[in-house]
Order: structure tokens, then sequence, then C-alpha cells
């Protein structure tokens, strides 16, 4: 009988194994549970995308509510929710871009060209719409470090004391709108 | 017409695997000779489809066929011919049937080799492995065809295969694992067979132990080839990184390694027999679960393969079938087998436990740190990474009692041994190994840490350990030539083995200890030092390939004002994808490699350069190369030999 029992073991663990793999092929690994939601904005000065003479403080942007959108030309996905984005912006909701370019490497850095990136960023803008007040540019990375962004496009939303209330992974379609924003949105207007 | 001609071929491979799978597993429960026979044939039959399936994918990959979407996403028109042929295993879909073109090719080789099985236990074996090859065909087939087409819009021009698989190492590293991976399937197929007969004797340990071996030489191989790829690929001296994909090749090696071990407690002694089983059950399970966690995007890896929950699901489905299946028939057969062979403590078979004892922890560690983030997170914990610390901290542990078992190993005979001559031996070793290790660290660095010290003295008692075990068992003999011809190739094999974990050990403490590098930024004719050496660096040329341009760095490397090599360090742009691509200039040597990375050009005509010196980093894939040459050499030993050659006799009496 006990014999029975220890043969079984294994069959028992893999079991329990396959309960979790199978939870976590529809969980998205990528989703993360980040501490930073309900904590301020980090503080960063950091360059206007199209203008470097133009600095960007996190207290310039304090008094409204904003979504802080990142991304980036190279990301398809991206370029898909610009379109939204755009009806989002008609409907006044203020949307703030941080670009983060994928070519260049803090680390390892190569040929970057600014001016290139700012003609491809415009043409992209024009054609596929433009919903951004203004895009900062994030070069080193500091502030997509800080806010622990794991890849494009990602969406924080901050109210107006600079308090990021949500992190959202992955586009923004109309579905993930009413979901996630539009209540909490909806709420801070009352 | 042509790729359709490919899938097609593959639902005809499919259909004679099912019946692979059904009529000799049904022969055999009936006692039906007839249908058991037809098992050879059907396994051969299907292998040849699978092939033809896999040429005709070459083919259009080497005509530019990009109407077909897996070519138009993997391959492009410059792209040379040799990387056309390898970017056929360079995505997904091709991986799969690359994995397919092995398996059924293990198959029909086991169909052919094993003319002197029993029939019930042959029919049983290729049922199984036909069994596998459906599971893979119709995963081919169902939800990852390379065969689809992209018709009627198509690209004239294809995306180019990824520039980080265009180097040799990429080329050959897939194959070998794969190989291993599927190697282990033939191991699997035993076990079952020989569960679902209900004889759990020696015999199929025997005839498992020759396929377990070279299956483990590839895995073995594989991984070897898949770290020195890493290292001079990526750009920044790395060689091991634990990644969730790293994890998934090694815990099969792990299991492997334990088995072997075990295999050969049963197939000697007749003990470890329920044990044995379940680590061939655990060997190939492992190599499922590894390619459901890499295909699944169940976990974030820098390997970012395409992931897909519909691919994931059917992978699940697949593993809970085949591992649940397997487990469950484990647990109602197993209970039944007795264990034979009594031992003292001081004896091989001891030993040999401890063995397994200590890779199933190292084992379980490794999927512990890939499996708990997720786990964590899927209990509502939150968030949480395991990263290289843990591991190396964890195998730092394990590896010290490991490696002194390892030393005293080859003394050990079965059953008992006594203690005073071994505990004189044992003690010789440790002061001789000692006193090596403290004259050979102390005469090289300046500082040397407790950790690094009691490394490299275990790797230097593991050597020790089998020269003294060689010239004891060499001596026996009046002539030396003899006492070297008695020996067998297994017993030559495990000390190759042996001292390979050596090299392995010795390689990567020293290499971890003593690498340094440095960050410089450099015009023509500025010259950097690191260690001994003086790096000029000469300028920057223009380089052009087949498919990428980018620059050179060039750098005179001297040594005492004598010149030693001339470097090139490139930085690759390649034309379709418009990806940068770091490749490192080596000068590889016995004692150090010298690794140069060109970083990018600064203002002034200046570049920035980094320089890398890496003490004995060589040694852990020559170790890796010893231990799967072990892997191949036992499979030459005279005793598997000896069986083909009396394969009719054995034939008839079985």
């Amino acid at each position: 009988m006990n014999k029975k029992f220890l043969a079984l073991i294994p069959f028992l663990i893999f079991m329990l194994l396959c309960v979790f793999l199978y939870q976590g092929l529809f969980g998205n690994p990528r989703e993360l549970q980040t501490g930073r939601i309900g904590q301020a904005m980090p503080s960063f000065t950091l360059p206007d995308l199209m203008d470097e003479s133009k600095q960007w403080k996190n207290t310039d942007l304090l008094g409204d509510v904003y979504l802080l959108n990142v991304w980036g030309t190279w990301c398809p996905t991206c370029i898909a929710e610009l379109g939204y984005l755009e009806q989002l912006r008609e409907q006044g909701i203020r949307i703030i871009g941080l670009y983060y370019e994928q070519a260049y490497d803090p680390d390892f850095g190569d040929h970057f060209d600014i001016t290139a990136l700012r003609e491809e960023v415009k043409t992209m803008l024009n054609r596929a719409g433009d919903p951004y007040q203004f895009n900062i540019l994030d070069l080193e990375r500091t502030l997509a470090l800080d806010l622990g962004v794991s890849g494009a496009p990602e969406t924080f939303l901050v109210n107006k004391e600079g308090k990021i209330l949500l992190h959202h992974t992955g586009d923004i379609n109309p579905r993930v709108w009413r979901a996630k924003f539009a209540p909490i949105i909806q709420e801070l207007s009352e | 017409m042509i790729p359709e001609i490919g899938y097609f071929s593959l639902v005809l491979a499919m259909a004679l695997s099912l019946l692979l799978c059904i009529f000799p597993m049904w022969g055999a429960y009936t006692g039906n000779l007839r249908l058991m026979r037809a098992a050879p044939s059907l396994a051969v039959g299907q292998c040849l489809f699978v092939l033809v399936s896999f040429a005709i994918l070459i083919y259009i990959t080497l005509m530019d066929d990009f109407t077909v979407a897996y070519v138009a996403h993997h391959s492009s028109t410059s792209l040379p011919w040799y990387y056309k042929i390898t970017s056929t295993w360079g995505g997904h879909e091709g991986a799969i049937l690359l994995w397919l073109v092995m398996q059924s090719s293990w198959t029909a080789l086991v169909a052919m080799m094993s003319n002197s099985l029993p029939w019930v236990l042959r029919a049983r074996v290729l049922g199984v492995l036909g069994f596998l090859g459906v599971g893979f065909m119709l995963y081919t087939l169902w939800m990852s065809s390379p065969f689809e087409r992209l018709l009627p819009y198509y690209p004239v021009e294809g995306r180019d295969l990824n520039p980080l698989l265009q180097d040799p190492g990429m080329i050959i590293h897939p194959p070998l694992l794969y190989m291993g991976y599927v190697g282990l399937s033939v191991s699997f197929s035993f076990a079952i067979a020989a569960l679902l007969t209900g004889k759990l004797d020696n015999t199929w340990a025997k005839w498992s132990r020759p396929w377990t071996m070279v299956a483990w030489g590839f895995l073995t191989l594989g991984i070897t080839i898949g770290s020195w790829w890493a290292y001079s690929e990526l750009g920044w001296g790395g060689w091991w990184f634990w990644d969730p994909v790293e994890n998934a090749s090694l815990m099969p090696w792990l299991v492997a390694t334990a088995l072997l071990h075990s295999l050969a407690s049963t197939e000697k002694r007749g003990i470890f027999k329920s044990w044995t089983v379940l680590l061939a059950i655990t060997a190939f399970s492992l190599c499922l679960l590894g390619t459901f966690i890499v295909r699944s995007g169940i976990i974030v890896s820098v390997h970012a393969f395409a992931t897909d929950p519909d691919r994931g699901l059917f992978i699940l489905s697949f593993l809970l079938v085949v591992v649940g299946g397997s487990l469950a028939l484990y647990a109602m057969r197993v209970s039944e087998v007795k264990s034979e062979g009594r031992y003292k403590l001081l004896s091989r078979e001891v030993t040999l436990w401890a063995n397994n004892i200590f890779l199933v922890v190292a084992t379980l560690i490794v999927l512990l740190g890939t499996l708990l983030p997720m786990i964590h997170k899927e209990l509502g914990l939150g968030s949480i990474s395991i990263g290289v610390p843990f591991f190396n901290q964890m195998f730092a542990i394990l590896i010290v009692p490991f490696a002194l078992l390892l030393g005293i190993a080859p003394f050990l005979r079965w059953k008992q041994n006594k203690l005073p001559p071994l505990a004189r031996k044992a003690l010789g070793l440790v002061a001789s190994a000692l006193l090596l290790t403290a004259v050979w660290l102390y005469s090289s660095y300046d500082t040397v840490s407790a950790l690094t010290f009691i490394a490299t003295a275990l790797a230097v008692w593991i050597t020790l350990g089998a020269l003294v075990d060689i010239f004891e068992k060499v001596t026996v003999e009046k002539q030396l030539l003899e006492g070297f011809k008695r020996q067998s190739l297994s017993y030559w094999a495990m000390i190759l083995g042996h001292v390979g974990i050596a090299f392995v050990i010795a390689g990567v403490t020293l290499t971890s200890a003593y690498s340094v590098e440095r960050s410089v930024s450099v015009k023509p004719g500025d010259i950097a030092l690191l260690n001994e050496y003086q790096y000029r660096f000469e300028g920057v040329k223009e380089i052009r390939g087949p498919n990428y341009s980018g620059h050179a760095g060039v750098v005179t490397v001297l040594k005492d004002e004598q010149k030693v090599t001339e470097l090139y360090a490139e930085k690759r742009l390649y034309d379709v994808g418009m990806q940068f691509m770091t490749e490192a200039a080596i000068d590889d040597g016995f004692f150090r490699d010298l690794y140069l990375a060109l970083g990018e050009q600064l203002s002034n005509g200046y570049w920035s350069l980094r320089i890398y010196h890496k003490p004995y980093v060589r040694w852990m894939w020559l170790g890796g190369l010893l231990i799967s040459f072990a892997g191949f050499l036992v499979v030459a030993d005279r005793r598997y030999r000896k069986r083909t050659q009396n394969k009719k006799v054995d034939g008839v009496i079985a």
C-alpha cells in the first residue's frame, strides 16, 4: 500500500505542475504587477523629441490628468493604436508620448541620427494619426527604467497630482479603454 | 505545387505513423506476430516521407520561393546558400520539422538495429515511438506548417535570416540538441515498452544503454556548442545566462546523466530498477516540458521565439497525454518490482546512488528557478524574478560534495570495499590535490579566494583520481601496452567523462575568477594595456559581406614588444533587416582568450573598444567535448558490437 502510494507521487506532482502551466498559458508573462501603481511619477528632465532645446520636467506635467504612452516607430502595435489614440485626443484626453528608440543602445551605442528619426516620426504621425500633445525623448531609457517599462506599447494613467493610477502593457483599443481606463477617468472627473 | 507535395508527404508520414502506433501495439497485446512484424517497415516508411518533406523545404528555400510564408520570413535572395539551408531550421515551423526528421530517423534506426530484440518488446518500442511521431506530425500539419502560402500577395524579397543565427555555431547547435532530445525519446520508449511488457529485468537496461549514451553525447555536444556560440556571437564574452531556454536543455542533460549511471547499476547489478525507469520517463518529459516552455511564451526569455497560446495548448495536451500517461502506467506497474542486488555502504552502488541524488537535486533547483516566477505569479503573490546569482550560488554549494565523490568513484568496486586502503588513497590524493592547486594558483595570481581555491582543487582531485586509477589498472599486467588494451572502452569513456567534468569545473572557476575587461576610447596608433598584453589600435576599415556592410577595428596585439596576432573586431549592419551586429574578434588559446568588441564611433576619430582577457575559458568547451566523446565511445564498446555480430543467434533464442 505504502509503496503503491510512493509510486503515485511523480504522477501527482506532474498533474499539479500541469495546472500551473495551463494557467500560465492564459496569463500574460509580460503583465507585470509593478510597484509603481499609486506612486508619484519619477522625477526627470528630458528633451522634447522634436526640439532638444526644450526640456520637459515631471513638474511641467502636473495639473491635469494625462496618459503617458510609450511608443516608437519601430513598433507595429504602437503604430496600430495611433488612430484610436487620436480619437481619444479629440474627446479631450491629454496624451503625452514617451519616445523609446530601439536602434540606440545606451551601453553600446551606434550611429544615431536624430534628424532622420524626426523625419520618420513626422511622416508616421501624419499618416497614422497624431494623438500627442508632445513627445519626450528618452534616449538613455532612464525614465523607462524608473517606470518599469518592459516594452512598447505601454501606457500609464497619471492624475493631476502626478500619481500613477494605471500601468497598461500592450495596445489600447476600445475594449481595453472601456474596461480599464474609462472607469478611472470617470471617477476622476466626478 | 511543390510545397503542397511537401505537405502531402507529411500527411502520408503521419498515416504510416498512426498505423505504426496501432498495429504492432495491438499485435503485442493479442500476441499476433504478423501485426508485430509490420512495425519495422512502417517505421522506415514514415521516415522516408518525412525526409521527402524536409528535402522539399530545403529545395524551395534554395529556389527563393517567397510565396511560401516560412521562406519569406526566414530567408532572402542575398543570403549565402549554406545559410539558406540552415534557415530551414532558423524559425519555429522549420525547427519543428527538423525535430520530426530526427524523430523519424531515430525511429527507423531503432527499427533496423533491433533485430535481436524479442518481438513483443520490439513492437512496443516502435509503437511508442510511432505515437510520439504522430503527436509531432499532427502539431506540424495542424498548427505550424512550414509550407503555408502567402498567396495572392507575396513579397519579392524575403525578410532574411536573423543575423544572430548566421554563424557556424548556430548551424549545428539546434540539430545536435534535437538529436539529444529525440534520442532520449528512445530511452523513454524502451522504458514504456518494458513497463507494458511487465518485465523490468536488466534486458531493457542493456538495450536502452547505448541509445541513451548516444543521445546524451549529442545533448552534451549541443549544449557545449550553444554556449560557445553565445560567447563568440553575442559580443560581451558571456557563455551561460541561466536563461529559461538554456535551462530547458540543461534539465534533460542532468537527468540523462543520472539515467546513464543508474542504467549501469540496473544492467550490471539488477538494482534501482524502478528508479531507472522513472529517470528514463523524466528525462524525455523534461525535453517536452522544455519545448513547451520555449514555444508557448509562458516565460519571458531572451530567446524570443514566436509564441502562440494555441500552440502552447497543443503541446500542453500532448505533454499531459505522454507524461501523465506514462507516470500513471509507472504508478500501476512499478510497485511489483523487487530489487535483487545487495550492497554495503562503501560500494560503487552507493556512490552511484549519491550521484543520482545530486543530479536530481540540481535538476530540481533548475526547474524551480525556471518555473517559480510563473507559479508565484499564478498564486497571486506578485512578480518575482530569479536570476543568475541564485543558480550560481546553488550550484557552487552542490558541486563540492558531487566533485568529492567523483574523485574517489573510480576506485570503488561493486558490493563492498574495505575502508583503510581506500582512506589512505583518498588522503594521499587530497594532499596532492591541495598542494598542486596551491602551486598552480599562487604562482599565477596574486589573490586567490577561498571558493576559487576549493573549486580548482576539486578539479585537480578528480583528474588525479582518474590518473591514479588508470595507473593501478594498467600496471596489473606486466606489459604496459597489454594493460592498456585490457581496459574496456566503457572504462575509458568513464575516465574521459570524469576528466571532462574536471575541465569544465576548472574552466568555469578560473574564467569567472580571473577574467578582466577594459573599455577604452582609442584613436589610431593608441595602445591599451591589459594584463601582459598591449593592444595597438590601427584604425577602422570598411568591410563588405554578401548581405551586410560595416566597419572592422584593426588591432595589433603585442606581448613584450613582439607581435602576437592581428585582430579584426567587426560591427556589421545587415542589409535586409537593418540590424546591427557585433562580431567579436577572438584570439583563442589553451590558457587564455583575448576577446575584442568594437563599440561606437566617438567624436574626433576616437572609437570605443572593449577588451577582455579570459583565462582558461576554452577549458569549459574542451571539457564538454571530452564528455560528449565519452558518450560516443561507450557505444563502440565490444559488448555492444559483439551483439550485432551474433544477431542471428540471439534472434533465434529470443
